[in-house]
């Protein structure tokens, strides 16, 4: 039972076109959310089927034309798939103002995929003071109104239902990055799944199926014991990358990964005016390379949940030119260092087909930790 | 209880025979690494000079960027792992490591009880490697095994400002166009190498006794270079080169060793 939930993740997560021609062929309309933070309550509220575009390992070739070579390659993968009719029959792209590169993939967007909208969610770099608050309120507000004019309805008591669908997804996100940290047989690839399908699903159905396998991986008894690590970055999702971790014998027992666990993190809170519980959600939020932290609280939680979790080690997958990663990694390799927890890092990119410098890498650091 | 140790690089093939993990029975090279015969070449050529056969292996380890496509080995390991142990065989005070090899660069740190307790590995680039040294030997029509005779007669070192390999091609072509001295642009081609592997270096952290490994560790100038820029002593043994196979070899011995236990 555990594997055919596996596989189905494993189908999911490597077919996003088959899942969003499934969802038009049932009449509904997919709105494609880029990284880091889009408000999925708000997509889902308003009728539609929210679906995550973090690029894809392709070579890019038609993106360059808008895109220096020094350019983060999952915003360029976006651009390349866009351009390419990967996302066709999409409603519309919200793209936040997360990062610099982000913020110019939106302008390279509006000229090179006329047929799908860009919507930008400009976020504040101050989110937390009542101003904060009020100006990513009025960013929801005006990805309501681009919404509304390809086709969807919002209603505040609708966005409060949605907002308990989410944070029961978020729920159950958590509560599987806690038993699979249990489970030393899931594999690096199978865990990577398990969070990639949350992209191309809707929350209803990704939740029901995590459950499912939440209830059958604690009537499993866990396998034997691995290098127990946890990793961090935006994305880890080349299954080259995975495959590695797993020949090394290495179990991913926590991640700090923004397309992973940083998603689930967070939920809406409670309150009448579910727009305005929202915005707070977005105030609250913390310990992200993209969140503004001039304390980078964020590092000490890599330290505590490595220590929590039983880490051997940390492995920090860096996406090639994204700087605020960048900017936050000496910081975490100094305080895991301090702590007693050794740090490796590797480089990745859209555009990989050699992974064998991430094996020697991370070869020796097996040998680091287990020697 | 011999073990064998093979270090399959990118453009060389080491072997090496350890006794009971302490005497150096044997050791061999070859030109050609990784998709050659350079291994097998190796191999041969071991078995001829120490008057062993594979028969007489209890236990055989290969490293190195070919150490994937090897068959005929009981274990593979990682070539930090392998330049680690190798190194320490070598000084048993070792630790810090800095292995520049034909088509990267590595810099290991070891604990005072031998342990790798960090590494750093160059981007994906040539510059600071091996590979490097090769190209600019090709524009100055020079073996690169002379760099460091002909950079010991500079006299007014040139200034190679650009970290990139293919830039750094176009720099040396116009020196020469300038009519810069050959030993005085060799002198900055070996300075522009050791200054980008020290960065590298101070990354990892840099404690006393520091050795090199891997070919780039015969060339006498990046060796002087990288000391003026680590202020350190960087200590050099002509088995440099072998560290990766010595390392292996013990990588067998210590597996070996647990088995028994």
């Amino acid at each position: 039972m555990v594997n055919e939930i596996f596989a189905k993740f494993h189908e999911v997560a490597t077919s996003p076109r088959a899942q969003m021609d499934k969802y038009i062929a049932e009449g509904k309309k997919v709105v494609l959310t880029a990284p880091v933070y889009t408000p999925g309550e708000i997509v889902h509220s308003m009728g539609f089927v929210p679906m995550g575009a973090w690029g894809a390992d392709v070579q890019l070739n038609k993106a360059k034309e808008y895109c220096p070579a020094f350019l983060c390659s999952i915003a360029q993968s976006i651009l390349e798939l866009g351009m390419d009719g990967a996302y066709d029959g999409a409603s519309a792209l919200i793209i936040p103002s997360l990062c610099d590169t982000l913020k110019t993939l939106g302008q390279n967007w509006k000229y090179a995929v006329k047929d799908i909208p860009f919507i930008p969610m400009t976020y504040p770099q101050n989110r937390k003071p009542d101003y904060g608050v009020k100006f990513t309120r009025a960013g929801y507000e005006r990805v309501i109104r681009d919404l509304e004019a390809v086709g969807g309805v919002f209603d505040n008591a609708a966005l409060a239902e949605s907002c308990k669908i989410y944070n029961k997804h978020n729920e159950a996100m958590r509560k599987v990055d806690e038993v699979i940290a249990k489970h030393p047989e899931v594999s690096a690839v199978q865990r990577s799944d398990v969070f990639k399908s949350a992209f191309f699903m809707t929350a209803e159905e990704h939740t029901e199926l995590v459950e499912k396998l939440i209830a059958e991986l604690e009537k499993t008894e866990a396998g034997e014991k691995k290098q127990a690590i946890l990793v961090s970055g935006i994305l880890t999702d080349a299954p080259q990358l995975n495959e590695i971790f797993d020949e090394m014998g290495m179990h991913i027992v926590a991640d700090d990964v923004a397309a992973q666990s940083r998603q689930y993190r967070t939920d809406v809170p409670a309150g009448d005016d579910a727009l305005q519980a929202m915005a707070e959600k977005f105030a609250v939020m913390d310990n992200c390379s993209v969140l503004y932290d001039v304390e980078k609280k964020r590092v000490q939680l890599i330290v505590d949940t490595a220590k929590a979790r039983g880490a051997d080690g940390v492995v920090v997958v860096m996406t090639k030119f994204c700087d605020p990663e960048e900017f936050d990694y000496p910081i975490i390799k100094k305080a895991c260092e301090e702590a007693g927890i050794p740090v490796a890092i590797v480089e990745v990119d859209r555009q990989m087909n050699q992974f064998e410098q991430i094996r020697t890498n991370l070869e020796t650091f097996r040998d680091v930790i287990s020697m | 209880m011999y073990t064998l140790g093979i270090d399959i690089g990118s453009t060389t093939s080491k072997c090496a025979i350890l006794d009971d993990g302490a005497e150096l029975v044997g050791y061999s090279l070859e030109i050609g690494g990784l998709g050659t015969d350079g291994p097998a070449t190796a191999i041969a050529k071991l078995w001829e000079s120490c008057g062993l056969t594979a028969s007489d292996i209890a236990r055989t380890t290969v490293t190195g960027y070919g150490r994937m496509k090897f068959e005929g080995a009981d274990d593979e390991a990682s070539e930090l792992t392998c330049h680690a142990l190798g190194g320490r065989y070598v000084y048993p005070q070792l630790r810090t490591v800095i292995d520049i090899g034909g088509q990267d660069a590595k810099v290991i740190s070891l604990s005072e009880d031998g342990r790798m307790s960090n590494f750093v590995m160059n981007d994906k680039c040539a510059a600071g490697t091996g590979r490097f040294l090769d190209v600019m030997a090709n524009i100055l029509k020079m073996d690169v095994n002379d760099f460091g005779a002909c950079a010991a007669a500079s006299t007014e070192e040139v200034s190679i400002s650009s970290t990139c390999t293919v830039f750094a091609e176009s720099e040396v072509i116009s020196q020469l166009a300038n009519g810069v001295k050959r030993e005085d642009l060799v002198a900055g081609i070996c300075n522009s190498v050791a200054v980008r592997v020290a960065a590298l270096a101070r990354r990892a952290g840099v404690k006393e006794l520091v050795c090199m490994s891997g070919g780039v560790a015969k060339n006498e100038a990046v060796r002087r270079a990288l000391e003026k820029s680590l202020e350190v002593d960087i200590a050099f043994d002509p088995r440099a080169q072998y560290f990766g196979a010595i390392g292996a070899a013990l990588y067998s011995y210590n597996k070996l060793m647990k088995q028994k236990r």
